[in-house]
C-alpha cells in the first residue's frame, strides 16, 4: 500500500467502518442500528477491494448487504415493539462488559501480531482460483457445507410448513366461530 | 477496414481513445494517482453523459409508446409531439413542496431517494460499450452486477419503514418478498451464462459471443426469458409492481414521498430499466459486437440500438400484461424460472464439458445444441401450463380460466360452495 490514492481511500474507508460500527452501538433505534451496520458492511467490502481482492469483496457486498441485512430487517420487522426506544435493558452492562473484552482481545492481538507486508503481486483471476481449490484441495469442506445448508433448508420449510390437520382444525375453529358470529348478529 | 484510424483520439468507434490520450497526458506532468482520478472522471463523466439525456427522452418514449400500445395519443401538447413533456414534469416536480408525515423518521426519509441512486448508477461501470469502452473490466463483473443491483431493496425497504405509513410499509415488504425469489431465479440464469462461457468479466462473455459466432439468447432462450423476467421483477415494472400497486396500496413504498424526491424515485426506475435493457443486451444479444458491423458502426451506437430493442419489449410487457397477484408471481418464480434455472444450469454445465472435451466442429455442435435447448425450453413451458391449467385447449369444454388452479371461475366456484370455509 502506498501512493496517495491507496492511503486515502485505506483512511476514508477506515473511518466509515469504524463511525458506523459505532453508530450502530449509540443508536437507539434498531432500525437506525441495521442501517449503520449495512454502511459498516460496505467500508469493509471496500476494505478487500483496496487489498485486490475482488471477489471476496463482491461476495461481501452480496451476501451481507444484499441477504443477511435484508434478513435481520425482516426479523426486526417480525418483533413486536422493535422500533421503541432500545436504550434501557438488563442486558447494558453485560453487553459493555463483554464489548470490552473484545476490544481489548483485538487490541492485544492487533499489537503482538507481526505485520508484514506481503510482497508478492496479487492474484489476477481470485475467483478462478478459489473455485479450483473449492473443488480440489478442499473439496470435502466444500460438499459438508453444501449438507449443512441443504439440510438448514429443508429444516426450515419443515419449521414454517403447517401439518395438514392443523390446517382442518384451524379452519373448522374459525368455521364454527363465523357461524355463532352470524346467529348472534341475527 | 483502414488501419490508420484505428485507435487514435478521434476515433469515434472507439470513445476510450480519446480517455487513454488525457489520462497519458496527464500522467505525463501529474503524479500517478491524479492520473487514475482523471480517468475515474472521465468515465464517471461519460456515463452521467448517457444517462442523463437518455432518461429525459425515456420518459417521453415510454408514455408515448405505452399510449400508442393501448390506443391512445400520449402526452402531445407541451412542444412538438410532446417532446418537452418531461422538462415540464421535471420542473412542475422541483417546484412541488416536499411534505415530510410528521411521524416519519426523519433522517432514514431523506436517504432513500439518493440512495437508489447508488446501484443505479454503479452497474454501468461494468457494462462494456466496446472491445475497449469499459470503465472497469472487473473480472467477477457478473457478480458484482447482482450484488449492486441487489441492494436497491434495501433503499426501497428503509423508503416504505421511514414513511410510517402502512401502505408503504406493505409496499416495502412485498418489495422484499418479490425480490428475494426473483432474483434467484436470475442468480441462476447468470450462472448458466457463466457456465457456458467461462467467465464472469461481462467484456469476456460480449468476446465469446464474438468468438463463436452466435448471441447467446439463440442458445439459452429459456434462461434469457428467466433474465427478462428476473429484470422485471427486479424493477418493479408492470407485471409485477405489487410493490407499487396504485390499485391496492396506494403508491407502494413512495406513497409518501413528494415533489422531486418521488421525482428521483421515478427517474430511477427508469435509469435501472435502461441498464437492465442494456445487460439483458450484453449477455443474450452480442452485446456492442454485431457479426462484423462492430467494425465499421460505432460499437456504443450498436449496443444503444440493442438496448433501446430490449427497452420496448419491457414497454411492451408494461402496456399489455395486468398485474399480477402475489401468489400467481411466487407460483411462476418458484414452479417454474427456479426449476427451469437449475435445468439449464446441468444443461449448460454439460455442454460445456461437451465442447471442452471433445473437438467437435463448433458450427455443428452449438446448432444441435441451441436446437436442443429450445425443445427442452418448449417443453418446460408446456408442462408448466399443462400443470397450473394455463396450457392451450384445442376444443375448450368450457371458460378456460375455469381450468386453473391460478384463481378465476374454479376458485370463484369454490368460495360459492364453501362459503365459511375460506378466510
Amino acid at each position: 500500500m502506498d501512493g496517495v490514492g491507496h492511503h486515502l481511500a485505506f483512511w476514508s474507508l477506515a473511518v466509515i467502518t469504524v463511525g458506523a460500527a459505532l453508530g450502530i452501538l449509540v443508536s437507539r433505534n434498531l432500525i437506525h442500528a441495521m442501517v449503520m451496520l449495512i454502511l459498516s458492511f460496505i467500508g469493509v467490502a471496500g476494505l478487500y477491494l483496496l487489498l485486490s481482492a475482488e471477489f471476496i469483496a463482491v461476495v461481501q457486498i452480496l451476501v451481507y448487504v444484499g441477504a443477511i441485512s435484508v434478513l435481520m430487517l425482516f426479523a426486526i420487522l417480525l418483533t413486536p415493539r422493535a422500533a421503541r426506544d432500545n436504550a434501557e435493558t438488563a442486558m447494558r452492562y453485560p453487553g459493555l462488559i463483554l464489548m470490552g473484552l473484545v476490544i481489548a482481545a483485538t487490541v492485544f492481538v492487533a499489537l503482538e501480531t507481526d505485520w508484514g507486508a506481503v510482497r508478492e503481486e496479487p492474484v489476477a483471476e481470485s475467483a478462478r482460483i478459489i473455485g479450483q481449490s473449492l473443488i480440489n484441495e478442499f473439496v470435502l469442506p466444500f460438499e459438508i457445507a453444501a449438507v449443512l445448508l441443504t439440510a438448514a433448508l429443508v429444516g426450515a420449510v419443515a419449521l414454517a410448513r403447517r401439518d395438514d390437520e392443523d390446517i382442518d382444525a384451524h379452519e373448522q375453529s374459525l368455521t364454527l366461530e363465523g357461524r355463532e358470529d352470524s346467529g348472534g348478529s341475527s | 477496414m483502414s488501419a490508420w484510424l484505428l485507435a487514435a483520439w478521434y476515433d469515434l468507434r472507439d470513445l476510450s481513445g480519446i480517455s487513454r490520450e488525457i489520462t497519458e497526458w496527464v500522467a505525463s506532468w501529474g503524479p500517478e494517482w491524479l492520473a487514475s482520478a482523471v480517468s475515474g472522471a472521465i468515465g464517471a463523466i461519460g456515463i452521467l453523459a448517457v444517462i442523463g439525456p437518455t432518461l429525459m427522452i425515456l420518459i417521453w418514449t415510454e408514455r408515448k409508446v405505452i399510449a400508442r400500445l393501448q390506443v391512445r395519443y400520449g402526452p402531445n401538447r407541451v412542444g412538438p409531439r410532446g417532446l418537452l413533456q418531461p422538462v415540464a414534469d421535471a420542473v412542475k416536480l422541483i417546484l412541488k413542496e416536499e411534505l415530510v408525515p410528521r411521524a416519519a423518521d426523519k433522517w432514514l426519509f431523506f436517504l432513500p431517494p439518493v440512495l437508489v441512486f447508488i446501484p443505479a448508477l454503479l452497474v454501468w461501470g461494468v457494462l462494456p460499450f466496446g472491445p475497449h469502452m469499459q470503465v472497469a473490466d472487473l473480472n467477477v463483473g457478473v457478480l458484482f452486477l447482482l450484488a449492486v443491483s441487489g441492494t436497491n431493496v434495501l433503499a426501497v425497504f428503509i423508503a416504505g419503514w421511514a414513511s410510517n405509513n402502512k401502505y408503504a410499509l406493505f409496499g416495502a415488504m412485498r418489495v422484499i418478498a418479490m425480490t428475494i425469489s426473483y432474483e434467484i431465479a436470475m442468480v441462476l440464469a447468470l450462472l448458466t451464462v457463466v457456465f457456458l462461457t467461462g467467465t464472469m468479466s461481462i467484456n469476456g462473455i460480449v468476446l465469446w459471443q464474438q468468438q463463436e459466432d452466435l448471441i447467446l439468447i439463440v442458445l439459452l432462450p429459456m434462461t434469457a426469458l428467466t433474465f427478462l423476467l428476473g429484470a422485471t421483477a427486479e424493477l418493479n415494472r408492470t407485471p409485477m409492481d405489487i410493490a407499487e400497486a396504485e390499485s391496492e396500496i396506494v403508491a407502494g413504498y413512495h406513497t409518501e414521498y413528494s415533489g422531486m424526491r418521488f421525482g428521483l424515485f421515478y427517474a430511477v426506475e427508469l435509469a435501472n430499466t435502461l441498464v437492465m435493457s442494456a445487460f439483458m443486451a450484453t449477455f443474450f444479444l452480442g452485446g456492442w459486437w454485431l457479426w462484423g458491423l462492430d467494425a465499421w458502426v460505432p460499437s456504443w451506437i450498436i449496443l444503444l440500438v440493442k438496448t433501446s430493442l430490449v427497452y420496448f419489449v419491457f414497454i411492451w410487457l408494461r402496456g399489455t400484461l395486468p398485474r399480477l397477484r402475489i401468489d400467481q408471481l411466487m407460483t411462476f418464480c418458484w414452479k417454474l424460472l427456479v426449476p427451469a434455472g437449475l435445468l439449464f444450469v446441468a444443461i449448460a454445465a454439460v455442454e460445456r464439458t461437451l465442447l471442452l472435451e471433445y473437438a467437435w466442429d463448433r458450427t455443428i455442435a452449438l446448432p444441435v445444441m441451441a436446437v436442443i435447448n429450445a425443445a427442452v425450453t418448449v417443453a418446460v413451458i408446456g408442462a408448466y401450463a399443462r400443470v397450473t391449467g394455463a396450457g392451450a385447449h384445442r376444443a375448450p369444454a368450457g371458460p378456460r380460466m375455469a381450468r386453473g388452479r391460478l384463481g378465476g371461475l374454479r376458485a370463484a366456484r369454490q368460495l360459492a360452495q364453501a362459503p365459511s370455509g375460506s378466510d
